[in-house]
């Protein structure tokens, strides 16, 4: 298990160091500096070349690639010029926004999807499944943002029981902070729980016309326990995969989402970066998400272990 | 089973509440009836927060540094300027106590207004003034209007500007809100890093209280502010903090800012949508807000290319219908009004109608004779644009159209704003782009009219240098006024520019909201807002 865990840690090294190198070099040769954005459309030249010169901006790209890449292994990220802040404390600073967005929006999708999508399957063929998966399509089909504007309209214009945008952290109070995230959770929850839904509708059909089932239904057991007990368990494993994948989507695409409701997250921080070319968030950023990616996607390949002890047999 | 019921029971309430809220008919109800407020005359009252939706964050609270309006807006919140401009554009002391030009015209004597304090607690003396104003003159703005000049401390509430000869622009330029000569403690000037200040203490009627990046900026009240002992007329007068706080939240999204003005969320919101305005103005206590912002603007690169040659660009002027391009832009007539000026009517000292004659006069023979005369062959006419500024954008596409009717190849190409503004500084990209020019308060603050300034369309006529600095040199504003009306005739002649026409925006705030008015931007002192 040790080995499995270090050789999973270990192989994170090469994706790291292509992802550095591609998004440094992809950014630094896309046009555009942060010198012109800053200084406005009416800048005259001189002083766009003056700021670009104190920025460091004119010094041969191999050096300014360098003197990034080595301040790496000392853990620093860089420096925002935008924010005149250092990288990792712009990103841990939107990091609570777009966690509390993502868990959200999955613990929603979550609760919603796995009853939906087991009743789906126990009904399959009835109007209830039916309508359950029609349902499931509209929600994979409704872009969040469409959906995000809908509910903001609903709830937050005309019941206004919920603010349409803006962010209360979650050390205001439990309720402060929720009553901004609810809306945007909900919105991004529920492509997620359809995706989740169907997943579950699937397995759970391929689990329940197993043998292992059948003889659980003859030996009189309730309807109940062979559901839980026996099926789902063993139909978990394709269900957490989607639930683990979408998690890093989530994390990292949470983009709109956080653009419609206007939450200070990760996703509108590289999103701004771009747009003002604040080149060292964005590398950061683009760094530290690759890294969340990963570690999610170990998370969910150590909990299958969990799940299925067939799948830690197969490890070794 | 029984969570499952309830749990699918709230749920159902949830989906039956949401297309309940969203089928409702927004004319007939409005959040501000759900209250109750409708019954209550809304009374001016001093305390409370104004919560105001901008559009953008600025990169920057340094005005010195950018022409951004982003900046421009909250900065004027912070900082003041020895003198401002009144409601008629005409100069006016505000730190200052009184100016007096040396009768040949090269020093200016500010005598300052004493006990003025910054949000430090310090008092504001000549030393800090001298400190700002170099700072300030190392500006493209100040450079190109001041020429070689120095600012010098004579006493502790007197500072003098020396400059090389009389000057009808100085007092203005000094007077502008665009790239602003923002007074600020001379210990800040000095800790200023090469991307402007980091602390931001100025003198004006609110602090910077925080700066939550991409979130909100909190501005309160500054208790020690002192007016000016005059009514408040511009940006000029008695200013007064009257609420306790202002929250500029950054909502980049435009719909966001509509709605959070209707659930009541922000007070007042900036730059909405022009699509957005219908439904606004069916609701009660909502009021719009439609103010002049500056020209719409073609600029064409004379520095290579096919429109080095006047008879290219004259074509093209007669080649475009103002009306449609401005209507594609800014959707209604209601939001852009066709001049030839690049003044507001109520500039007084400078507003002309010179040039009129090549003003939206579209004749399609014309511009073919002229394409011909030049020698045209089809060539590719490249118009750069960004879909990131969708009146730039729309814009360019209706002129694209234009264009082809009168056979010139033209191809566009869309790029984010920051591409968009490295490309345009490379003459061998472009011919066209668009661009906004927000109203100035002299000529010379206009780029594109100088060729000395070698910004991006790199004007080529000196013609322009020549009435410029003559402008300058006049010390009555009469003689200046009538240069001007020259220089803009050769503006429409030599088109170093298409000035499309003059474009509005809209904003919009609750009628809690009270004495707000819109100068070069919003103006949030002396605004109140009712309980």
């Amino acid at each position: 298990m040790k080995a499995y865990l270090l050789k999973r840690i270990l192989s994170l090294i090469p994706v790291l160091l292509v992802v550095a190198v591609v998004v440094f070099f992809l950014i630094h040769l896309t046009p555009g500096d942060p010198a012109a954005v800053m200084l406005g459309p009416d800048a005259a030249p001189e002083d766009v070349e003056r700021l670009r010169e104190e920025l460091g901006l004119n010094l041969p790209l191999h050096e300014q690639f360098f003197s990034w890449f080595f301040g790496l292994f000392k853990g620093d990220l860089g420096w925002s010029i935008y924010m005149n802040k250092p990288v990792l404390d712009a990103f841990l600073e939107r990091l609570e926004p777009t966690l509390s967005l993502a868990m959200l929006a999955q613990g929603i999708a979550i609760l919603i999807a796995i009853p939906f999508g087991i009743l789906a399957a126990i009904k399959r063929g009835t109007l209830t499944d039916q309508l359950f998966m029609v349902l499931a399509m509209l929600g994979v089909s409704v872009p969040s943002f469409l959906l995000g504007l809908l509910l903001m309209l609903g709830f937050g214009v005309k019941l206004q029981w919920f603010p349409v945008a803006g962010y209360n952290p979650l050390s205001t109070g439990i309720w402060n902070h929720l009553q901004y995230m609810i809306l945007p959770a909900l919105s991004l929850g529920t492509i997620q729980a359809a995706l989740i839904a169907r997943m579950t509708r699937s397995s759970m059909l391929d689990i329940l016309t197993m043998n292992y089932i059948k003889t659980a239904h003859s030996k009189g057991l309730k309807e109940r326990v062979v559901i839980y007990k026996h099926a789902l368990r063993n139909a978990f494993i394709p269900i957490l995969t989607v639930i683990g994948q979408t998690f890093g989507t989530l994390v990292a695409g949470a983009v709109v989402t956080e653009t419609v409701f206007n939450l200070p997250g990760v996703g509108q921080l590289v999103v701004q970066s771009i747009v003002r070319r604040d080149y060292a968030v964005i590398q950061g950023t683009v760094l530290l998400i690759t890294v969340s990616y990963v570690l999610i996607n170990l998370i969910v390949d150590l909990l299958y272990g969990v799940i299925d002890p067939r799948v830690r047999l197969n490890r070794k | 089973m029984e969570i499952k019921k309830i749990g699918i029971f709230f749920l159902v309430v949830i989906v039956i509440a949401g297309i309940i809220g969203c089928s409702a008919d927004t004319t007939d109800s409005s959040p501000s009836e759900q209250k109750g407020s409708d019954t209550t005359e809304p009374k001016e009252t001093s305390g409370g927060t104004l919560n105001v939706a901008y559009l953008a964050q600025p990169q920057t609270l340094d005005p010195h540094i950018t022409t951004a309006n982003a900046t421009r807006d909250p900065a004027r919140l912070i900082f003041e300027t020895l003198v401002t401009l009144n409601e008629n554009y005409e100069v006016t002391p505000q730190l200052a106590e009184s100016y007096e030009i040396s009768e040949d015209g090269t020093t200016i004597t500010f005598k300052l207004r004493e006990g003025i304090k910054f949000h430090n607690g310090t008092e504001m003396t000549a030393e800090d003034v001298v400190a700002s104003m170099t700072k300030w003159g190392e500006s493209a703005i100040a450079k190109a209007n001041l020429g070689e000049h120095e600012w010098v401390a004579k006493d502790k509430y007197t500072v003098e500007l020396h400059f090389e000869g009389p000057s009808s622009v100085i007092m203005y330029v000094l007077a502008d809100i665009d790239q602003f000569a923002a007074i600020m403690p001379k210990e800040v000037i000095d800790s200023a890093g090469p991307s402007g200040i980091t602390e931001y203490i100025g003198t004006g009627p609110f602090k910077l209280e925080n700066w939550a990046h991409d979130q909100h900026m909190l501005f309160t009240r500054f208790e020690e502010y002192q007016p000016v002992d005059e009514p408040a007329s511009g940006l000029a007068g008695k200013k007064e903090a009257l609420v306790d706080e202002i929250y500029f939240h950054f909502v980049p999204d435009e719909s966001t800012r509509v709605n959070g003005l209707l659930s009541g969320e922000y007070d007042f919101a900036h730059m909405l949508p022009y699509d957005a305005i219908p439904q606004l103005e069916n609701v009660p206590n909502i009021e719009i807000d439609i103010w002049p912002f500056g020209i719409q603007a073609l600029v064409f690169n004379k520095k290579e290319g096919l429109f080095r040659d006047v008879r290219m660009r004259q074509a093209v002027n007669y080649a475009l219908n103002k009306e449609e391009i401005l209507t594609a832009a800014f959707t209604s007539p209601k939001y852009f009004e066709l001049d030839p000026s690049l003044f507001l009517p109520e500039q007084t000292d400078w507003y002309t109608d010179a040039g009129q004659e090549y003003y939206n006069q579209q004749d399609l023979e014309k511009a073919k004779q002229l394409l011909q005369e030049a020698g045209y062959n089809g060539e590719e006419v490249i118009i750069l644009t960004s879909r990131d500024y969708a009146h730039h954008y729309n814009s360019a596409v209706a002129t694209q159209q234009q264009l082809q009717e009168i056979g010139i190849n033209a191809k566009l190409e869309v790029y984010d704003w920051a591409t968009l503004l490295e490309r345009r500084d490379q003459p061998e990209l472009w011919d066209i782009f668009f661009t906004g020019f927000p109203t100035s308060s002299t000529p010379h603050q206009y780029t594109f009219l100088d060729t000395r300034a070698n910004w991006p369309g790199w004007t080529n006529n000196p013609e322009f240098d020549r009435l410029l600095d003559e402008i300058k040199a006049q010390t009555s504003q009469e003689e200046a006024k009538a240069l001007y009306a020259e220089l803009q005739q050769l503006m429409w002649e030599d088109l170093p520019i298409i000035n499309i026409g003059r474009n509005l925006r809209v904003s919009a705030y609750s009628d809690k909201v009270q004495g707000y008015q819109e100068f070069k931007g919003p103006v949030f002192w002396n605004v109140s807002i009712s309980e």
